[in-house]
């Protein structure tokens, strides 16, 4: 423990020089909304857009544009008031914290579904999307497609390995790629199943450990740095996993959750599994995050009946997914595409 | 005051209008063929489009701000009528706006006509803070581009004009941060890019009887709005190509053969589609029906050729049309024969009629050409007033599945068909009406049709059901095994390959309980189920081994329906259904046909080879695949259409 927290703080100190002034950014809690139930009889997508968690008032308020159907977002940890939006209409880019949003992409890109920047390079940024990888070398102010080696085209997470920047994993329908030249080309990584990968992720605090969510084969995952894979959570191991995340301040905290699973959680490296929240209003898990401001805490969206966090490993669960007076929405109902933290600026 | 000589004026003439065309419209026109010249069609088609304005003005009701399209509100501009009320309804309509792309759209029409009649009459219909409430809006909402092909063709054409209406603009003044140059450059280009695509592979959402509309309503705004001259020649170019694409399927109005996409009203009541709608606006067939793209047409000021309407009304020969098309983009399971264009994958759709003056019978091969809403085959047969009858025909496999939801939708796995069923309630219903199947195979030679499945053990809907109309006459069951029947001046014979029963249609209940909002659950006689679709059955089998034939004949080529009978009775037929289906069928021209699920079916003992179908091959129509060109023919009139160049060109063939 007490070497997975000092990796944590090394790493932490590792990227403040790549960091804009760190006592003036701040983790924050970000829900990606597509949809809310209320949406019966109409192709058209009600409430969504970007919600972020206000910890002092505990509430959660919009951010950004009102758009349609976005799927996750992300801020360059080189300058936090570059904002990324993943969104059905392509990527849309705020350069000021917020205040001003440009469209950045064309007609050639969309349905985004992740995007990531390199935490080396601000101008290095990459997005996966259901028509594949696109890139951007200039900070997304233009972008091209970038495929070469992909089975399939498909893919539903993109991460960057911060202490490799040119190395990336994508998540595609086919499997885990990997790319060792900042996406130039992509490589099978031969331990993984060749079946679609839902959700992937890295640990803070240890940056072995890799975690992913599968359609139909649970969670796999390596410890040794996204080399090698191996099946977990026995208990999911049929399951469309879509929610994978570890523990930012202890790397052995793992949680996994799928269509019908609940909240599965591990606290020693994925050796043993317990699944908790069945007393959740539905065990459809759409999204899952580890806080990384408040250690412990595991925040779950269950498909369309809220938003929960837990203080206690998903023994007791508690929401604040209520309509904020005066807002032009809230999360309450909604499907959460993604959950996860950015720095912002405070 | 200063509108008044200019309204007076409008509305003498609007009332005038009404009471000269209300005659001639309230029944329906005798086909003119071909006799009449080609100004007499003009004069005609433009009298037909006042008569959409004037009615638009007539149910247009300036006391009540709470109704009334953004169409309706750019006929009040047009026509200056009712201009406090246009103003203050675009306002009431906006708090807030909606609709994404079904928005973009009908504003920048009503923009463009404002602008027009200013520049017409030095007089701004329009104020100021008009304007300025207008262009806060085109910064302040941030419309989805839509997840289909016609979204992104309404969406970026409205987009250009939108634009190119501020064309010095900066980011500033735009929802999505980009200026009027980079807009107009980005929409330029997907415009372009469709074009070339849809006229070198075919459309993805291809002869759409309820879509027809989502491409006509923006193509005819770049046709009558573009400053561009080379976009305002393509959209005029795109107009003809789209209406020839229904002219050539077209019985009085209709629009026949196999679809991309259709709504379960419009299935059984064919007459109420936005494509009736254009055929009687461009075709001179069947009867006015309020429809939007009709308005916006009429505002446009396209003409379309006249070879399109003597395509449409001649049926003096019966004729084989086919048709090369695509499916929407896959995302995943693309398939075997699925082939790449500009990196997203599609396969191709393989679409064949046959084209009687009493009756069409189209199809397309089977499969999941579509997500949702398909028709794979379907016959319609001649009605002269086809208003509240149900002239149609069709089967399905009710097929619904997370797998061809993610092939064509971006959404996972578990929530996808959710999804999809909250605005297509009947998807994942055993009685819907639409839909493709991954086990279904059609062919088609002239006016016989074999059906055939093969459906795993497993499946969501272990059924086939075919659709038999209210509408039909003298229906009955063969000791033979063939049903017969009688639509319009049409006979039918179908041959189920395994027994089947009878079900009213719908019999799950869910349209005709107004689910979904594609039937009323009341009496309405325009929406209610009972009007519309009561007293149909389906003929539903659930043997997984399974298929049918269809054979269609003229009322007038046999003396009697029992010499009808006795013909297709006397008809070798040999089949199986195990280990898969398969059929050889002789039809009444003597022609034999042979059909195994999952090869090649052959006619006479040759293998039909769909690696050379065109983009368009009938006796009105010539189109390579990847020719981005289409030739029109009527007798010696041809009409071509070269979009590599933006030109058209006319000329008369030598006789024959």
């Amino acid at each position: 423990m007490k070497f997975l927290l000092s990796s944590f703080f090394i790493l932490f100190f590792a990227t403040l020089p790549l960091l804009a002034d760190d006592s003036l950014v701040e983790p924050k809690l970000f829900a990606a909304l597509g949809m809310t139930k209320s949406q019966k009889a109409s192709p058209i997508p009600t409430d969504s857009g970007v919600f972020l968690y206000d910890t002092v008032n505990e509430r959660w308020r919009r951010f950004g544009p009102t758009i349609q159907q976005v799927n996750s977002l992300s801020t360059d940890p080189s300058n936090p008031e570059n904002i990324f939006l993943a969104c059905g209409n392509g990527i849309v880019r705020s350069q000021d914290n917020g205040k001003t949003w440009r469209m950045v992409t064309g007609w050639r890109e969309s349905d985004i579904t992740k995007i990531v920047i390199d935490p080396s390079n601000g101008k290095n940024v990459y997005a996966a999307s259901a028509w594949g990888v696109t890139i951007s070398r200039d900070g997304g102010d233009s972008w091209s497609a970038a495929n070469e080696g992909l089975v399939e085209k498909f893919s539903n997470s993109i991460v960057v390995d911060h202490l490799n920047p040119k190395r990336l994993l994508v998540a595609t329908t086919a499997g885990l790629f990997v790319s060792y030249d900042s996406a130039e080309t992509w490589e099978q990584i031969p331990t993984t199943p060749k079946i679609a990968i839902l959700g992937l992720g890295r640990n803070k605090a240890d940056p072995n450990i890799w975690i992913a969510g599968t359609e139909g084969n649970g969670v796999i995952l390596s410890s040794d740095n996204g080399k090698t894979w191996q099946s977990t959570a026995p208990g999911l191991s049929t399951a469309n996993i879509y929610g994978v995340t570890t523990d930012p301040f202890n790397g052995e905290n793992l949680a996994a959750g799928g269509w019908g699973t609940g909240i599965w959680i591990s606290t020693d490296g994925g050796k043993s599994w317990k699944n908790r929240g069945k007393e959740l209003p539905s065990q459809n898990i759409t999204a899952t995050t580890f806080d990384y401001a408040q250690s412990g805490r595991l925040w779950a969206s269950t498909f369309e009946e809220g938003t929960f966090y837990s203080d206690d490993m998903g023994v007791t669960w508690r929401s604040d997914d209520v309509v904020v007076p005066g807002a032009t929405g809230s999360i309450l109902g909604a499907y959460v595409n993604d959950l996860g933290f950015i720095s912002v600026k405070k | 005051m200063p509108f008044f000589p200019v309204l007076f004026h409008r509305r003498l003439v609007a009332l005038l209008a009404i009471l000269l065309a209300q005659p001639v419209f309230s029944a329906v026109q005798p086909s003119p063929g071909a006799s009449l010249s080609d100004e007499e069609i003009i004069r005609q088609y433009k009298e037909r489009c006042e008569y959409i304005l004037n009615q638009t003005i007539e149910t247009t009701d300036p006391n009540d701000l709470s109704t009334g399209s953004l169409f309706q509100v750019a006929v009040n501009l047009h026509k200056g009528t009712n201009i406090e009320w246009a103003r203050k309804r675009l306002v009431f309509d906006n708090q807030p706006p909606s609709g994404n792309m079904f928005w973009v759209l009908p504003m920048v029409l009503l923009m463009q006509v404002a602008k027009d009649i200013e520049e017409e009459t030095g007089q701004s219909l329009l104020t100021n803070d008009d304007w300025a409430f207008i262009r806060t809006l085109w910064r302040t909402y941030f419309p989805y581009r839509g997840d289909t092909e016609n979204h992104w063709i309404m969406y970026y054409v409205s987009l250009y004009l939108a634009a190119e209406m501020f064309p010095e603009d900066g980011p500033e003044r735009w929802y999505n941060g980009k200026s009027s140059a980079e807009n107009m450059a980005e929409a330029r280009e997907y415009i372009e890019d469709w074009i070339k695509i849809t006229t070198s592979y075919g459309q993805g959402e291809y002869d759409s009887p309820n879509y027809i509309g989502e491409y006509t309503r923006p193509m005819a705004l770049l046709a009558g709005w573009a400053n561009d001259p080379v976009l305002r020649q393509k959209g005029k170019m795109m107009m003809d190509y789209l209406l020839l694409d229904f002219a050539v399927e077209n019985l009085n109005g209709i629009y026949g053969g196999a679809h991309s996409r259709v709504y379960p009203r419009y299935l059984v009541q064919p007459s109420l589609t936005a494509s009736a709608a254009h055929g009687w606006l461009f075709f001179n067939q069947g009867e006015y029906l309020a429809n939007s793209s009709n308005i916006l047409i009429a505002l446009s000021g396209y003409t379309p050729p006249p070879i399109l309407l003597r395509i449409a009304q001649d049926r003096d020969n019966p004729y084989i049309h086919r048709e090369l098309k695509r499916t929407r983009w896959r995302l995943r399971n693309v398939g075997e024969t699925a082939f790449e264009i500009d990196g997203k994958s599609t396969i191709p759709v393989y679409k064949y009629s046959y084209v009687h003056q009493d009756y069409i019978l189209g199809s397309s091969q089977g499969g999941l050409l579509q997500p949702i809403q398909q028709q794979t085959w379907s016959l319609i047969w001649y009605e002269p007033k086809p208003a509240g009858i149900s002239n149609t025909m069709f089967g399905i496999q009710p097929y619904s599945s997370p797998f061809e939801g993610t092939m064509y939708f971006g959404e996972n796995w578990d929530t996808v068909t959710d999804l999809i069923s909250r605005s297509k309630v009947d998807y994942d219903s055993e009685d819907k009406l639409e839909g493709g199947s991954p086990y279904e195979q059609i062919f088609q030679h002239k006016a016989a049709l074999i059906a055939l499945y093969d459906i795993p053990e497993g499946t969501r809907f272990p059924l086939i059901h075919t659709f038999f109309s209210r509408d039909l006459k003298n229906r009955e069951e063969n000791a033979s095994g063939w049903i017969f029947a009688q639509g319009g001046p049409a006979y039918i014979a179908y041959r189920p390959l395994a027994p089947g029963e009878w079900k009213p249609v719908d019999w799950t209940g869910l349209l005709k309980s107004g689910a979904g909002n594609y039937f009323s659950a009341t009496l309405s006689p325009t929406s209610g189920f009972e009007p519309l679709a009561g007293g149909s059955e389906s003929y539903v089998s659930y043997e997984l081994q399974n298929g049918y034939i269809v054979q269609i004949a003229s009322v007038k080529d046999y003396d009697s329906y029992e010499d009808f009978k006795n013909a297709v009775v006397a008809l070798p037929l040999e089949f199986s259904l195990t280990p898969t289906p398969s059929v050889t069928f002789t039809d009444l021209e003597g022609t034999e046909l042979s059909a195994q699920y999952g090869k090649a079916p052959s006619i006479n003992g040759k293998e039909v080879d769909y690696s050379t179908w065109k983009l368009f091959d009938g006796p009105f129509a010539q189109a390579e695949k990847e020719s981005e060109s289409l030739e029109m023919i009527y007798g010696q009139e041809r009409y071509f259409l070269d979009f590599k160049n933006a030109r058209i060109e006319t000329s008369i063939l030598p006789t024959k």
